[in-house]
């Protein structure tokens, strides 16, 4: 009897074990970045782990007001925030096509869309910097926003015609045999049947154009105009050993983004999964 | 199904297609066009026409050779790290009552940005004041501390590291929801005849999450191609070339060294690479389904 439950109780303690490892190590770094932009550099150096004696607040209207960091926060908002409405909405209407309809050149189209997400920032950097600079769109919100939104709208058509597909074909039908045009369908049927796939769109990516960094790095050069990802590198780059204050610019990028998981939790859970599944 | 207005799909498409096609298809087919092209010396407007030299440029180019390896390297440790980890604690998870809290958990490091990753670790890894020397130092183990990031011997595993932290959590959650989409009959089935675990795994569950392990192979070969921000924040491609990967040379002979039909071939050859490796494994996985 004994022997029998610990024969059955061990696998279940080293999985624990393993689990609680791997939460540690997702977690512990997360604290240290929280924990440091609340220490002196003393304090750093004596013991990384350790919770300051007093902890620092001042650090953040430092960085947030005087360093003008309020700045990178609302370019964030803005880039991210008009990214994530414009990729959704051209999604929405490409994958409304694709599943609702049968065209001509329907499948060598969704393929040229697929191939769209084996593209990156690196392979379409030079010609977009050089489009953006002959039209005078370098240093500007809709030179950092344009691009960007063609890097998440493949992934966007691509989720959102899952999400369609799984709308019942009899429900489609019956709003046809109603008399709705296709605008009608998409509107009233489709769109509210599909909340929870459009918002699980949306923080995705929302997440990437609030974490992107290398078509801004290229694009926003003037402090004014970068965002959060590159201004915490430009204030990394003119203080380098001002650990502290380095480390409450990430925060300030890390809190909305967590806020955001934390409430959002199943949306993203179905974004990240659902492509992957089908 | 389409009705009489067949020209309603296409007005539902164009805006995303065209979209897509002024940023990322014409980009692509620009990219090709400046890589065979050459300013004359001297007057540096006048382009010149000058075929497939920059390819052969780049075929005698050693360190372009030497960041490719580093980026295969990279696909090979994402493999053996996150993508295992993440299939292990998913098996572990999918029978747990906790194992959406356990996911969320694991999942955070993900919504990381991986500059800030790089930052934070860039801290963990410092050899003054890191936190891993120091807890290598309270095992008992201080001989292995190093610089992590400034020692040319470890600096690539290190900012892997950094990598995998971020994804294997990712990797979990796309397990689970494969390992939840399994029967469970088929493992009541499979203990009846007495199969163990280990056998259970390599004969069931193996084989049923191939669709899933396909789409996480290609995308981790994908992402491993293409990362940029990582090592140009922790180690700019230092120390000594060590950590140099083809996004972050093409990015320096673009924007430092003014290079850009170099950089145009190399960025090419790289979209080349990425696009034939994704086919061959879509292929073989249609193939053999």
């Amino acid at each position: 009897m004994l022997k029998n439950s610990l024969r059955y109780r061990m696998p279940s303690l080293s999985a624990h074990a393993v689990l609680i490892l791997f939460v540690l190590i997702a977690i512990v770094p997360v604290y240290l970045m929280f924990v440091t932009s609340l220490k002196s550099q003393a304090e750093l150096i004596a013991n990384v782990f350790a919770l300051p004696e007093e902890p620092r607040w001042s650090n953040y209207p430092l960085v947030f007001v005087d360093r003008g960091y309020y700045r990178a926060v609302l370019n964030s908002l803005l880039v991210a925030g008009s990214t994530t409405v414009l990729t959704t909405i051209l999604a929405i209407s490409a994958a409304f096509a694709f599943t609702v309809h049968d065209f001509r050149g329907k499948q060598p189209i969704f393929l040229l869309v697929l191939v769209g997400l084996m593209v990156s920032e690196v392979s379409i950097l030079i010609p977009v910097y050089n489009l953006l600079k002959n039209w005078g769109l370098l240093n500007s919100y809709v030179g950092i926003i344009l691009p960007q939104i063609a890097l998440g709208l493949s992934f966007g058509i691509f989720l959102m015609t899952t999400f369609f597909r799984e709308i019942p074909k009899e429900l489609i039908d019956a709003a046809r045999l109603d008399g709705c045009n296709d605008f009608q369908l998409l509107i009233k049927v489709m769109i509210p049947l599909s909340l929870p796939g459009i918002s699980a769109l949306a923080v995705i990516e929302f997440l990437w154009a609030w974490n992107s960094f290398f078509l801004p790095l290229v694009i926003a050069t003037k402090q004014h105009l970068m965002p959060l990802s590159v201004s915490v590198i430009d204030f990394m780059g003119r203080f380098t050993f001002n650990y502290e204050l380095v480390a409450t610019t990430c925060v300030i990028m890390f809190v909305p983004i967590l806020i955001l998981y934390l409430v959002t939790q199943r949306s993203f859970r179905r974004g990240v999964t659902m492509g992957a599944i089908k | 199904m389409s009705g009489p207005r067949t020209f309603s799909p296409y007005l539902f498409l164009a805006p995303a297609l065209v979209y897509l096609g002024i940023w990322i298809f014409y980009p692509i087919v620009q990219n090709v066009v400046l890589s065979t092209l050459q300013p004359v010396s001297g007057r540096e407007s006048e382009l010149l026409f000058v075929g497939l030299a920059n390819y052969q440029r780049l075929l005698s180019d050693t360190l372009f050779f030497r960041a490719l390896a580093h980026n295969l390297i990279w696909v090979a440790l994402s493999i053996v790290l996150p993508v295992v980890i993440g299939l292990i604690l998913a098996v572990l998870l999918v029978n747990r009552r906790m194992r959406l809290f356990y996911a969320m958990l694991f999942f955070l490091p993900a919504t990381v940005a991986p500059i800030m990753a790089a930052i934070v670790w860039g801290w963990i890894y410092n050899p003054t004041f890191g936190a891993l020397n120091q807890v290598l130092d309270l095992i008992g183990l201080s001989g292995l501390a190093r610089p992590w990031l400034g020692d040319t011997a470890s600096a690539l595993v290190a900012v892997n590291m950094i990598g995998s932290w971020g994804y294997y959590g990712f990797c979990t959650l796309i397990f689970l929801a494969g390992l939840q989409g399994i029967d469970p009959e088929i493992y009541d089935a499979a203990r009846i005849d007495g199969a163990g675990p280990f056998q259970q795994f390599w004969k069931i569950t193996i084989p049923l999450l191939r669709p899933t392990l396909i789409f996480v192979l290609v995308y981790t070969v994908i992402g491993s191609m293409k990362f940029f921000d990582i090592i140009y924040v922790a180690t700019k491609g230092g120390p000594n070339n060590s950590t140099q990967i083809v996004a972050v040379y093409m990015f320096d002979l673009f924007i430092r060294q003014g290079q850009v039909h170099y950089a145009a071939a190399m960025s090419t050859v790289l979209t080349l690479i990425i696009l034939a490796i994704s086919v061959l494994l879509l292929r073989g996985a249609a193939i053999r389904r």
